[in-house]
């Protein structure tokens, strides 16, 4: 489990001396490294599935337990590695070009260190300083193209997401006055009859909505559409806003009983965000702004799954994590290829691009099909687990707000399928990109596929793991 | 034997895989799609002929298990299906020969059938709910493949079923929560609590817009211009109804046990009579061939919804029956319309008229599947119809009346169809029609055979089909007593109703006399309804699309949209602009105090002594 987070974080320092040397080396390497997390965490299954929790502990001025490992941390490890793992490869497609090569793959492997170290934190300090390296690494490949705008949208959201952070710790600091101990397991038992203060989770809360963009604190996220592709597929789809509902889920499902007005008010939050950025998507014309606006909206659900309590929607929730991620991925790539070959993003100026670009326009299709959530693809699944698990809670009202949103996902998915593929060319008709490229999409949307047909595995995992986090068994 | 039922899902979708593998080798891959057909059928009529049985995977632990069950009701609709995937996919090879896309027309078109086949056998909801929403997926890609610019009718098909769908998945979630179980033979839910009513209701508009429902419905004739014409007589003709319909009846009989006396009851009559009407009126005053037939099928599924909406064992049994009827008819209608498409080279019934004489198969099986369409005796429609007058005039008289209404108008409209396109004058350049190859009349020809004997000898479909689905139903074995008890097969038992038919299809003669005296021609026969006073404005607005319900839709999503983005925005302007502006205003003023003067930091720095005795002397 150390290496699954020391090999990325501390083997990205390695790649832009490499890089001088041999970029082919580089590229390799990266690649290597976040394979190197996922096979950690592919062969950390066995251990959790058989009921194991491992953890790491060495003291320190600020507690003694480090890392830990149980079922949800290995699920979000392996999603993250996994879609990772595929954003890396497109990158030698799609990086290629530009310059501070080096700088970028040393940030990418750095922020899914990061993210690895996230997800196996056990205590809060910890937490928090990984979480930050993710804020860091994600400014500057946000402002990757160093552009004076573009710099300006990368601030914006490193200060939202920082002011977010800033308040989290602030409510760390009083869950350590309250429970008097910075290790979550110790926290847990501490706490236990005693939820939480308002105002403390209020704090933590801020923290989480900055990251993972949901009203008030979602603005940044449009913005960051300005990072070259695959790391705004990286940030908005695959993990990066993930981080904020996985600590929703670490800290308040698992380990920090909140007071009982909570279970209404984060559902009420998350179905306003869904509804307010879904309609937000239908009017917008960029591409990457419009499928970011889409992802606040799928958070929406994610939050929705985790926060309204039962085994069925937390399960939905966590399997949305993974089929969101994968689906969503698959966009943000297509959505950079078109953006490179046509170097165009508005999508009432594109058409006809299944013409040339058929493997696209399919796998586009398909990752929309499962955000969608039509059968057989792994989003149908998701979505109705949620949708079915909020829907034993009692606030039928939230849930039929999300039912509106899934109509207008239908709406805003196809219309920018239509706009783009469909009907008269108006650009020159730009042929396929790279195949590292047009391979990387046809991966996520067959993994799409594979995420329906074989829900079997994934449903088990996800069931387990929620099981194992409302205590039902060990 | 128990593996039968994976082959039925099974078999189609890997002989779709393979026609899809061949899609480029055009007799190839036709062939295969063929036997992929042939194969089916083989299943379905030995499914037919299997003992009822059920098998059960678990699967997850949240309710989704592979259930399947196998009874008289689900092999009937695997069956039906199967006929007519057969009839379809041997029209299709001449048809679909030469043309683009006809690989992914296969391939989709055995995809379907494999969704279909998953649907009709699934016994639990979330799988039925799998199987039938993965249809969305072929729905879309059958319709994007027609013509150039059919993309529009596809997002439209996909957006208005897709809509009703998330309404199903939302019901059947309600459902399974209240009956605590997913599988359909063990739910058992009364309609009296508000929580089960819920889930009813969403159920009802996923099946009844799967079916071709108002307001789901408007999507249907667009594709009936923009898709493939198999898919036509294919999707919204036969496999959809058969699986809207059935799912009615399961919700109806299987999962809620509706009552006559119940508002539940009255709510599905009354979609069913404004159904009838609206899309009868609309066909009325098509001037298409295939617009016009697929106002009907829409018009159709009003006459099925009202007889299962009726709740006694008459209508039940006349929807059930109509929904088969239906499918043949509609089937055959839309491929005579094929067929005219292919030699004609047109639809337009402007351009159409006297090619009776140059096509007679065609218009033999015209005139056949018209007839049963109207009701007239002794073809197939005629019968159902009776039986849903029945259960409708037991109801109450209104329901009577407009399902009369409705058939005066069908019948008009089809004397209209008929004579404008079969009869009248021959067109110069029509004198080269010649009649369509064999491979697209034997289907023709075998679906009208079966249009006579369901109607002439409509104990069979009844005692075969219809009633041993009912047995098998939880709640339907009650009916079964109650039609022992009454006569349903034969001659109808209400000459009242027979003779209030036979008027009604006299008056819509001689309706179509005086129009097309009036106009002057077989295609203005319906002119005098069309710009009577009143109608005419109506119509007008409902050709600009003022009455469509995704035009509707679209408007309302745009206008919430309008409000939300605003609120994006004022969150976009308190981040960007306020917060901001406060800090600058914050700094600004802060700097101002600190112009670098001694004097004004010593006037501070006193002020600030001051404070603190304060606070000094207040603490103590």
């Amino acid at each position: 489990m150390l290496l699954v987070v020391a090999v990325p974080v501390l083997g990205a320092i390695l790649l832009p001396l490499v890089g001088r040397f041999c970029t082919c080396t580089r590229n390799t390497l990266a690649l290597l490294m976040v394979l190197a997390s996922l096979a950690g965490s592919l062969m950390l299954i066995g251990p959790v599935m058989s009921g194991q929790v491992i953890h790491l502990d060495f003291p320190t001025g600020f507690g003694h337990m480090m890392l830990l490992a149980d079922r949800l941390a290995v699920f979000m490890a392996l999603v993250s590695s996994l879609v990772g793992g595929i954003i890396v490869f497109y990158s030698w497609g799609y990086i290629s070009h530009y310059e501070n090569q080096n700088e970028y793959y040393f940030l990418v492997v750095l922020f899914l260190g990061a993210m690895m170290g996230l997800v196996f934190a056990a205590n809060l300090l910890v937490l928090y300083i990984f979480w930050e390296i993710t804020a860091i690494a994600s400014w500057r490949l946000i402002g990757f193209f160093r552009s004076p705008a573009i710099v300006l949208r990368a601030d914006k959201s490193f200060l939202v997401t920082f002011f977010g952070a800033t308040m989290m710790l602030l409510g760390f600091i009083m869950v350590r006055e309250q429970a008097g101990s910075w290790d979550l397991p110790t926290i847990k038992a501490a706490l236990v009859g005693h939820p939480l203060t308002n105002m403390a989770v209020a704090f933590i809360l801020l923290g989480i909505l900055s990251k993972s963009a949901t009203l008030p604190l979602q603005t940044w996220l449009p913005d960051a559409g300005v990072a070259p592709s695959p790391v705004t597929a990286l940030l908005h789809a695959a993990v990066l806003v993930k981080i904020g509902v996985y600590a929703y889920a670490r800290l308040f499902v698992v380990n920090m009983p909140m007071p009982e007005i909570w279970h209404t008010i984060v559902p009420a939050i998350a179905a306003t965000s869904a509804l307010v950025a879904a309609g937000a998507a239908l009017l917008e014309t960029d591409l990457k702004r419009l499928i970011a606006f889409s992802t606040i909206s799928q958070i929406g659900f994610i939050f929705l799954g985790l926060s309204v309590g039962g085994e069925l929607a937390l399960a939905g929730g966590l399997l949305y994590i993974l089929m969101h991620g994968v689906a969503k991925g698959g966009l943000f790539l297509c959505a950079g290829i078109i953006e490179q070959n046509t170097h165009c993003k508005d999508i009432t100026k594109l058409g006809g691009l299944i013409k040339t670009m058929p493997v696209t326009a399919i796998a586009f299709l398909i990752c929309t099909f499962s955000v969608i959530g039509i059968p057989p693809l792994g989003g149908f699944f998701s979505k109705y687990m949620v949708i079915a698990g909020a829907a034993q809670g009692p606030h039928l009202w939230i849930v039929l707000t999300f039912v509106g949103t899934a109509f207008l996902t239908i709406i805003y998915l196809m219309r920018v399928f239509v706009l783009v593929f469909m009907g008269e060319p108006k650009t020159k008709l730009e042929p396929e990109g790279s195949p590292v490229m047009v391979w990387s999409v046809a991966l996520l949307a067959l993994l799409s596929i594979a995420g329906g047909l074989l829900i079997y595995y994934p449903s088990l995992f996800a069931t387990e793991a929620t099981r194992q986090i409302l205590g039902l068994i060990p | 034997m128990t593996k039968l039922m994976y082959f039925a899902i099974l078999l189609p979708a890997v002989i779709s895989l393979l026609a899809l593998g061949t899609r480029k080798l055009g007799k190839v891959c036709a062939a295969t799609a063929l036997l992929g057909a042939v194969v089916n059928l083989v299943v379905a009529l030995k499914l037919f002929l299997a003992p009822a049985h059920a098998v059960h995977i678990p699967w997850t632990s949240w309710g989704l298990d592979f259930t399947l069950r196998l009874y008289p009701f689900s092999a009937f609709i695997v069956l039906a299906a199967a006929g007519f995937a057969l009839a379809i996919t041997l029209y299709s090879l001449p048809f679909m020969a030469k043309r683009e896309h006809s690989g992914l027309f296969y391939f989709q078109l055995l995809l379907s059938v494999a969704f279909a086949n998953g649907a009709a056998l699934a016994d639990n909801l979330i799988l039925l709910l799998f199987f039938w929403e993965g249809l969305l997926i072929t729905l879309y890609g059958l319709i994007a493949i027609g013509r150039p610019g059919a993309w529009k009718s596809a997002m439209k098909a996909l957006v208005l079923v897709g809509v009703s769908d998330v309404c199903m998945m939302f019901g059947i979630a309600l459902a399974g929560h209240y009956a605590g179980t997913m599988t359909i033979s063990k739910m058992h839910l009364v309609l009296t609590q508000t929580g089960p009513t819920l889930a009813f209701l969403f159920l009802i508009v996923g099946a009844t817009a799967k079916a071709g429902a108002l307001p789901f419905h408007s999507w249907i004739p667009d594709a009936a211009v923009d898709a493939p014409l198999p898919f036509m007589a294919l999707m919204p003709a036969a496999f959809e109804k058969l699986l809207g319909i059935y799912f009615l009846a399961r919700i109806t009989l299987d999962i809620f046990a509706l009552t006559p006396g119940s508002w539940c009851s009255t709510l599905l009559m009354t979609l069913g009579a404004i159904t009838i009407l609206v899309a009868v009126m609309m066909a009325l005053i098509q001037k298409d061939y295939k617009r016009l037939l697929a106002y009907h099928a829409i018009s159709q599924v009003g006459y099925m919804i009202l007889g299962i909406g009726t709740a006694v064992p008459a209508g039940i049994v006349g929807g059930l029956f109509h929904m088969i009827n239906h499918a043949m008819y509609k089937s055959g209608l839309f491929l005579t319309g094929g067929s005219v498409e292919r030699q004609a080279g047109t639809t337009d019934l402007n351009k159409l008229g006297g090619i009776a004489r140059l096509m007679p198969v065609t218009f033999i099986c015209f005139f056949v599947t018209a007839c049963s369409i109207s009701g007239v005796p002794p073809f197939n429609g005629f019968f159902s119809k009776e039986l849903i007058y029945d259960g409708a005039l037991e109801r109450g008289g209104i329901f009577y009346a407009a399902a009369l209404l409705g058939s005066f108008l069908t019948a008009a409209s089809f004397l209209k169809l008929g004579h404008s396109a079969y009869f009248g004058k021959l067109s110069e350049a029509n004198k080269g029609i010649k009649e369509a190859p064999w491979a697209m009349l034997l289907p023709m020809l075998t679906i009208a055979g079966f249009c006579i004997f369901f109607g002439v000898f409509n104990a069979v479909p009844l005692h075969k089909l219809i009633i041993p689905a009912l047995t098998g139903s939880s709640f339907g074995a009650a009916h079964v007593e109650e039609i022992a008890k009454t006569h349903l097969v034969g001659w109808p038992v209400s000459t009242l109703l027979v003779v209030g038919t036979l008027v009604v299809l006299a008056l819509a003669l001689l309706n179509h006399f005086i129009g097309v005296k009036r106009s002057g021609s077989g295609i203005g026969a319906a002119d005098h309804i069309h710009y009577a006073p009143g109608l005419h404005q109506a119509y007008d607005a409902a050709e600009k699309g003022w009455f469509d319900p995704y035009e509707i839709g679209l408007k309302l999503a745009r206008a919430l949209a309008a409000v939300t983005w605003g609120v994006d925005r004022f969150i976009n302007w308190v981040s960007d602009s306020l917060a901001v502006g406060l800090t600058a205003m914050f700094s600004y003023i802060v700097r101002a105090l600190h112009n670098g003067s001694l004097s004004v930091y010593i006037w501070w720095a006193l002020a600030g002594l001051v404070l603190v005795i304060v606070f000094l002397v207040k603490v103590n």
